[in-house]
């Protein structure tokens, strides 16, 4: 049986600890269910029920209590769930947040970094509710923005259907052609057929690795072990990213088919969406498409009369950016100290579990819906220039349409900019645009005529990554953006390599004006070369990406660098103090 | 050192070397005599890939890869001292001294305590770069006797986290926080009396900083002279785990645990790390004693003693004959007091009246 | 130890009973500790919620003293389910048939009746040891330490050998030893039925391999317990010398102790401190102690390991063996002309079939496990892989048997008593080691909470505890780490002595006493009147 929508549920609000315990005790990846069950039962996580879980589960104390502390949303103090949570993301902070942070001050409010909504901000997270407005007076609970329509009738693939009324709910969906891919696919094809089927379609990790999707399910297919699991990675951590929080707030049965579909390929029976913290309401809804899926039996122990079973259960993140890298998700979902895991071994062979595992992202996993449906090659045949399918762009900052544009593979980054999203706001240019949400570093200059595909944009040592784009117009002080998204990935280093530990913290120093040297080729100077081991040495995509900022800073605004230095002494950087937006833990 | 034999190799600095399958590349290179630096490695434990020190240069990979953690294939070819690779040893070394309150620490903090220090001095890394905040919170509230928490001087590399938990199966410290602001700590960041710590010292001696540190050694700080180190066999129970003891001139001043104890492997309890100041306890016995007239015990020298001893067992054996005398052997002298008691007894009085402790 | 101490790692199914290794033992626990993280399950049976009940699979709260009863049980249901193994039973075992006959009416049920153990519990935990591929049992003196000792210990040899878990890695029937040199002792010949190397003194042949070496006789006739001297002392025994215990402290019924060994003659004590026991002694030789003396002592694992000298003793301080020895020629004996610790285990190497192979050179990296027969021979890290030393594996007809002293209505609470981490034995060495008493610097009284409600204590206050042989006061712990109907002290401190208390028999056959099961009665009492100064008549004060 699957175990949906007690995470945050309200009846785990009259269960004792050891009900709560008893409730998840055989569920696998019990820990952070029974932390979000105790949290939201008495509004923080106190001393007794820490103590109850750590004997409960068998999880040593002071790892629970590490492990707890890692998150950025596990409150401590009673009451500490309900204070207000202010996204102090670099959209949201453009946008008031810091004001609305004031203003909800006297409620106990706290930043937290970005939670996905750049195209209505600003969010605030108040227990499980989301609200949205740039100040305290207009804060309103609304559902998040749909993607805008389609332009110059271009064909999409996981927006195909998305705008139809309806189409979050079980008949909705069938009646715009869902699940049909799938009926085909457990009924009359093999799970190698499947697997080919994706392999044609050229479909690659949407969340930014690009990983091809067919490969990755043929090395589970072929991997020993069982339990084997489809992992729905739903960790949209990265600043200025929204894409999977649309796709799952009004397709979730597509991520579901697309599960189910994996499941099918590869021989695994269980599946997990992990999904982020600040999504709350997306919780209820993917909650309830699984509801319907199992009524209707396309969840269970016989999807849809094939006899394959497939059971499906949600994982709620607690604020930990990392998580959204795969073997840090692994690691979460199991209870474990969130570092990223030392790789090979990979998820493919030694996952969840330290069994075979599908980590897929959702809008991959909302794309197999569509290539089972309509074939490999209509998927295949959507990109421009030779490139495969189709890419979300979740678009923010100064522009004047912001929102989740579906492009073409290939696409002309100043038509996406200009014809589709409005360009700036009237009198304003573009200065520069982040890639990759904040982890590709700023383009800017020339380098804004680049086209949307990873080769394209690699060759301007960036990357497209997960497709988050943030504008920047001629008001912003570039320093003070990467000041913020530096200090973005300091805030969110896990501290287990040290080139990232201490390397986002000295660039942040930096940036502030807070520390470094005062003559600016010696400031250049630490700044590469700490860039430079960062990039070459990390453990992980943070550690790896975080340079971009700087380095992509000093090529395009050397004059706003040296201005930055030089004014440091004479002018101290107010507002870049040390503490940062997303303050302390709630 | 090259192969002839038949088994799979890389190419490690331009040698082809044999490895065996497993093998990571770090522990083939270091078995090949290669001096790859590293912070957060100890063999006892898990690769745990933090440091990022020993990376080397694999042929055809984009970047530098942390041999702790990759495992050897067969015809890679490694370069462990490269230029580039040495080029971000030297910059993760000052990023090292610049978050931490020092770089020289005493010699008696611990076993591993100068590893920090060492490499520093070896990539010339006291350049004064990379200024800015020091990591790490030290607790100096702390009133335990024996284990210093200096983590000012924390580097994170969770040696001690590790060594806890895959070592010592205790799991008392945890990694609170995350990034810059990772601290050591144990649960609701109490004293480590109110945690799970059992004061083994695995942790203090696996720190390659000195952030934690022995204080029963370095109360000793002061005595002159060199530290010796000896030998020996822990004094408690039964497990027999092997000990270095410390010492300068003729006062003992510590214990380290010994990584080559063929019972131990390192392993300690917190008798066999902390308690052995008894030995040089001010209540030893340093002279034999004797019952006067007045019925009192009094200093006397070897021969007066001796005689009255042997003169009571004789006077024993004579009134009640040799059965009368009772030899006791003690479990926690060596083989050679209970060996000597034993022929005492059967090869002085030809009887079996001999017994060890080992019946209480 | 059957098997060496690296084989902890290796078993499937982990079965401790009577040893509070985490405390007693905490570096051996670490490799019970890393099998659990590898994936072992773990048995504990022990009266206490003890460190290794908290990690077990199942913890078995035995009431103290119905081992037996227990593994009966266990032998039962692992014959019912067929998990013998009847190859081994039949190659190396001998009256197996007999034994699975034996055990068809111990059922958990029956055994539940006595040990108090939950029956499905014990069912459990059966099938969990018989199901293993490799099952290995440790132990410690909550097994020996009392009437039934030895039947305690064959009973485990019975499940043992019925599923063959002997011989193999990861398993066998493994005690620990308490004492760094407790086996060396043994090993020396320090036993009044063994000559060096566990030659039994009744064997003519014995006789005169040793009276060749010694240039005299020895009896035939198997010498007195340490126990049966004590008893005997004035009346039989009247001299006596005793190196490195603190018998008087350390020994169950202190008064008798007392009595006994101020009754002697003659007393010589070799010791390190002003013991309680060298207190009474006519004599008191100051021995060197522990990083002053060079020597061998041989662990729980039979690893024979160099202890070496690395300060210079006090004042006139001796090794053990050159005070026996200047004893031994003042009293006119010829053969004890040692002139170091070298030539001393030197010649126990060539008298010891167990140690032939070794001399003080050979030991010096520690690497090896007697039995070394021989000077080619690489050591014995496993006993029992090929065979066993004496022929086959005998299944022994056990029956369950009371405690000789049992609670009643007078003395309703099980005492029992045991040793805590930081401190050793009754803190001569660890008491006089800085620091120690940060972590425990007073003893108390573990006592559930629905005892100390039902008796009137009071969590923190004062209880009263006596039985006939004595009546002490101690501070009391509310604990649910102990079981219902029993209380736990350890007899470290000097101002809790706990061995006034026990001492209701001993084991038949090895005189061990039983220390581990003592009823006894417990009132409410006020705190002593001036804190801190407490011994009065019976010590010292706090060491």
């Amino acid at each position: 049986m699957t175990d949906q929508g007690a995470t945050h549920d309200r009846s785990a609000r009259r269960m004792t600890d050891q009900e709560i315990l008893a409730r998840w005790n055989e569920e696998p990846g019990p820990l952070l269910p029974v932390l979000h069950a105790f949290h939201a039962r008495d509004g923080y996580l106190s001393e007794d029920a820490i103590r109850a879980v750590s004997q409960g589960l068998r999880i040593p104390l002071a790892d629970l209590y590490g492990t707890i502390t890692f998150y950025h949303h596990f409150a401590r103090v009673p009451g500490g769930l309900d204070c207000p949570r202010v996204c102090t993301g670099p959209v949201c902070v453009q946008e008031g947040a810091l004001g609305l942070l004031r203003e909800l001050a006297p409620e106990g409010a706290t930043g937290m970094p970005c939670s996905g909504r750049c195209d209505d901000p600003v969010p605030v997270l108040r227990g499980h509710l989301t609200l949205a407005g740039r100040s305290a007076a207009e804060l309103v609970a609304r559902p998040a923005p749909l993607p805008p329509p389609a332009l110059d009738g271009a064909a999409e693939c996981v927006f195909r259907t998305i705008r139809e009324p309806g189409h979050a709910t079980l008949p909705g969906y069938r009646r715009d052609g869902g699940y049909e891919g799938l009926a085909c696919a457990v009924r009359e094809m093999t799970p190698t057929q499947v697997i080919e089927a994706i392999d044609r379609s050229g479909l690659a990790g949407r969340g930014g690795a690009g990983f091809p999707t067919g490969r990755k399910w043929r090395a589970v297919a072929e991997a020993d072990g069982t339990p084997k699991s489809i992992v729905c990675n739903a960790d949209e951590g990265e600043p200025g990213c929204f894409k999977d929080r649309a796709l799952m707030d009004y397709d979730p049965h597509a991520v579901i088919e697309g599960m189910i579909a994996s499941g099918y390929a590869t021989g695994a029976h269980r599946g997990f969406i992990y999904l982020r913290y600040e999504y709350p309401e997306t919780e209820d809804i993917l909650a309830e498409a699984i509801r319907e899926a199992e009524d209707a039996g396309i969840l269970g122990p016989s999807v849809m009369g094939s006899g394959f079973a497939f059971d499906l259960h949600i994982r709620r993140g607690a604020g930990a950016y990392i998580c959204g890298e795969e073997t840090s998700l692994l690691n979460s979902m199991e209870g474990k100290h969130p570092f990223p895991r030392n790789r090979p071994p990979f998820p493919v062979t030694h996952g969840f579990e330290d069994l075979p595992t599908v980590v897929n992202n959702v809008e991959t996993l909302a794309s197999v819906p569509h290539i089972l449906a309509l074939g490999a090659e209509w998927y295949a045949g959507l990109g421009m220039n030779g490139h495969a399918g189709t890419k979300v762009i979740s678009l923010s900052g100064d522009i004047l349409r912001p929102g989740n544009y579906e492009v073409p593979m290939g696409f002309p980054l100043e038509r996406l900019l200009y014809d589709w999203a409005g360009g700036p706001s009237e009198g304003r240019t573009i200065q520069a645009v982040t890639m990759a949400g904040l982890s590709g570093g700023f383009l800017a200059g020339d380098d804004l005529f680049v086209t949307l595909d990873e080769p394209a944009i690699r060759a301007r040592k960036s990357f497209l990554g997960a497709g988050g784009i943030m504008v920047f117009d001629d008001s912003r002080d570039m320093v003070e953006v990467a000041h913020a998204a530096m200090e973005f990935f300091a805030h969110e280093s896990c501290g287990k390599c040290f080139p990232c530990r201490i390397g986002t913290q000295r660039l942040t120093e930096r940036l502030a004006g807070e520390a470094g040297p005062d003559a600016v080729v010696a400031w250049v100077d630490e700044v590469a070369d700490i860039g430079y081991t960062m990039k070459e040495t990390s453990a992980c995509g943070l550690g790896t990406a975080a340079p971009l900022i700087t380095e992509s800073l000093m090529r395009y605004f050397p004059e706003a660098v040296s201005r930055h230095v030089t004014a440091r002494g004479a002018l101290p950087m107010a507002g870049r103090g040390s503490g940062g937006p997303h303050g302390t833990e709630p | 050192m090259s192969t002839n034999g038949t088994g799979p190799t890389i190419v490690l600095d331009g040698e082809k070397v044999a490895f065996t399958p497993g093998e990571t590349v770090y522990e083939a290179a270091t078995r090949h005599g290669k001096d790859i630096p590293t912070l957060c490695y100890d063999p006892r434990l898990e690769p745990f890939g933090g440091c990022r020190l020993c990376v080397v240069e694999v042929e055809g990979a984009r970047a530098p890869v942390a041999s702790c953690t990759a495992r050897c294939q067969a015809g890679m070819e490694v370069r462990t001292r490269s230029a580039r690779v040495e080029v971000h040893r030297r910059t993760l070394m000052e990023m090292l001294a610049s978050e931490n309150r020092e770089v020289d620490v005493d010699e008696l903090t611990s076993l591993a305590s100068q590893e920090m220090t060492e490499l520093v001095d070896r990539y010339e890394a006291r350049t004064g770069r990379f200024q800015g905040r020091k990591s790490g919170a030290s607790r100096p509230d702390d009133p335990n006797p024996f284990i210093m928490r200096d983590y000012d001087n924390c580097i994170s590399c969770y040696r001690c986290v590790r060594v806890c938990a895959e070592q010592e199966g205790d799991y008392a410290i945890s990694v609170k926080g995350r990034g810059f602001d990772t601290q050591i700590t144990v649960e609701f960041d109490g004293h480590l009396k109110e945690s799970a710590c059992t004061f083994c010292g695995q942790c203090v001696h696996t720190c390659p900083t000195g952030a934690l540190g022995d204080l029963k050694a370095l109360a000793h700080r002061e005595v002159p002279g060199d530290t010796k180190k000896t030998r020996t066999v822990c004094p408690y129970c039964g497990v027999g785990c092997s000990v270095d003891l410390l010492t300068r001139g003729n006062q003992l001043i510590g214990v380290h645990p010994a990584m080559d104890g063929p019972a131990n492997l390192g392993a300690l309890c917190v008798k066999g790390q902390f308690a052995f100041d008894f030995v040089q306890h001010p209540d030893r016995l340093a002279h034999p004693l004797v019952r006067g007239e007045d019925g009192e015990l009094h200093e006397a020298g070897w021969d007066e003693a001796l005689d009255r001893a042997a003169e009571g067992f004789l006077r024993v054996r004579e009134r009640y004959g040799r059965h009368a005398v009772y030899g006791v052997a003690s479990g926690r002298a060596p083989h050679e007091a209970a060996y000597t008691m034993q022929k005492f007894i059967r090869g002085g009085f030809g009887t079996n009246h001999i017994d060890n402790c080992s019946r209480a | 130890m059957s098997n060496p101490l690296a084989d902890m790692e290796k078993p499937d199914v982990i079965f401790c009973i009577g040893t509070n290794m985490t405390e007693c033992h905490p570096v051996a626990a670490t490799r019970l500790k890393r099998a659990l993280a590898r994936g072992a399950k773990m048995i504990v049976a022990d009266p206490r919620k003890i460190g290794l009940a908290e990690i077990a699979d199942i913890h078995l709260p035995i009431r103290v003293g119905s081992d037996v009863s227990l593994l009966l049980a266990m032998a039962h249901v692992i014959a019912r389910e067929g998990l013998v193994n009847q190859a081994f039973i039949d190659e190396r075992t001998a009256h197996g048939e007999d034994f699975m006959k034996h055990v068809e009416s111990y059922t958990p049920e029956w055994a539940s009746g006595i040990c108090e153990c939950d029956p499905e519990d014990i069912e459990q935990a059966a099938l969990l040891y018989g199901g293993a591929d490799r099952g290995a049992i440790y132990y410690t003196v909550g097994v020996t330490e009392h009437i039934c000792g030895v039947d305690n210990v064959q009973s485990l040899c019975n499940l043992a050998l019925m599923t063959g878990n002997l011989g193999r890695e990861g398993t066998g029937v493994n005690p620990m030893r308490g004492q760094n040199n407790i086996q060396g002792a043994g090993d020396a010949g320090a036993l009044p039925n063994n000559y060096p190397g566990f030659q039994a003194v009744t064997d003519p042949a014995h006789q005169e391999k040793f009276r060749r070496a010694y240039g005299r006789k020895v009896d035939l006739e198997t010498g007195m317990t340490k126990v049966t001297a004590l008893d005997l002392c004035g009346d039989g025994i009247h001299a006596m010398i005793i190196d490195g215990e603190n018998t008087l402290v350390t020994d169950p019924d202190r008064h008798h102790c007392e009595h006994a060994l101020k009754s002697l003659d003659c007393l010589v004590v070799i010791d390190i401190f002003m013991t309680e026991t060298a207190k009474v002694a006519d004599v008191v030789f100051p021995a060197t102690a522990w990083a002053e003396t060079d020597g061998v002592c041989t662990n729980t694992e039979r690893r024979v390991q160099r202890l070496r000298a690395a300060v210079p003793p006090p004042g006139e301080a001796k090794p053990d063996w050159w005070i026996l020895t200047q004893l031994a020629r003042r009293m006119g004996w010829q053969g004890f002309d040692f002139g170091s610790a070298r030539e001393v285990f030197n010649e126990l190497c060539a008298l010891s079939p167990l140690y032939n192979g070794l001399d003080w050179d050979r030991i010096d990296l520690g690497e090896y496990q007697w039995p070394v027969p021989t000077r080619d021979h690489p050591g014995t890290p496993r006993l029992h892989e090929e065979r066993f030393e004496n022929g086959r594996g005998i299944f022994k007809m056990l029956e369950y048997r009371d405690p000789e002293e049992t609670v009643s209505d007078e003395f309703p609470m099980w005492l029992t008593t045991g040793r805590r981490l930081p401190q050793y034995h009754t803190r001569t060495q660890t008491g006089r080691s800085s620091g120690i008493d940060y972590l425990l610097a007073e003893e108390t009284l573990e006592v559930h909470p629905d005892d100390i409600a039902r008796l009137g204590l009071e969590d923190g206050g004062w209880a009263e505890m006596s039985n006939p042989r004595g009546c002490l006061h101690v501070k009391v712990r509310a604990t649910a780490k102990s079981p219902r109907g029993t209380v736990f002290a350890s007899f470290a401190f000097e101002d809790v002595p706990v061995n006034v208390l026990t001492g209701g028999g001993y084991d038949p056959v090895t005189q061990t006493a039983a220390l581990k099961a003592c009823p006894v009665a417990l009132k409410p009492v006020g705190p002593p009147p001036a804190l801190g100064q407490t011994g009065g008549d019976i010590g010292l004060g706090r060491l």
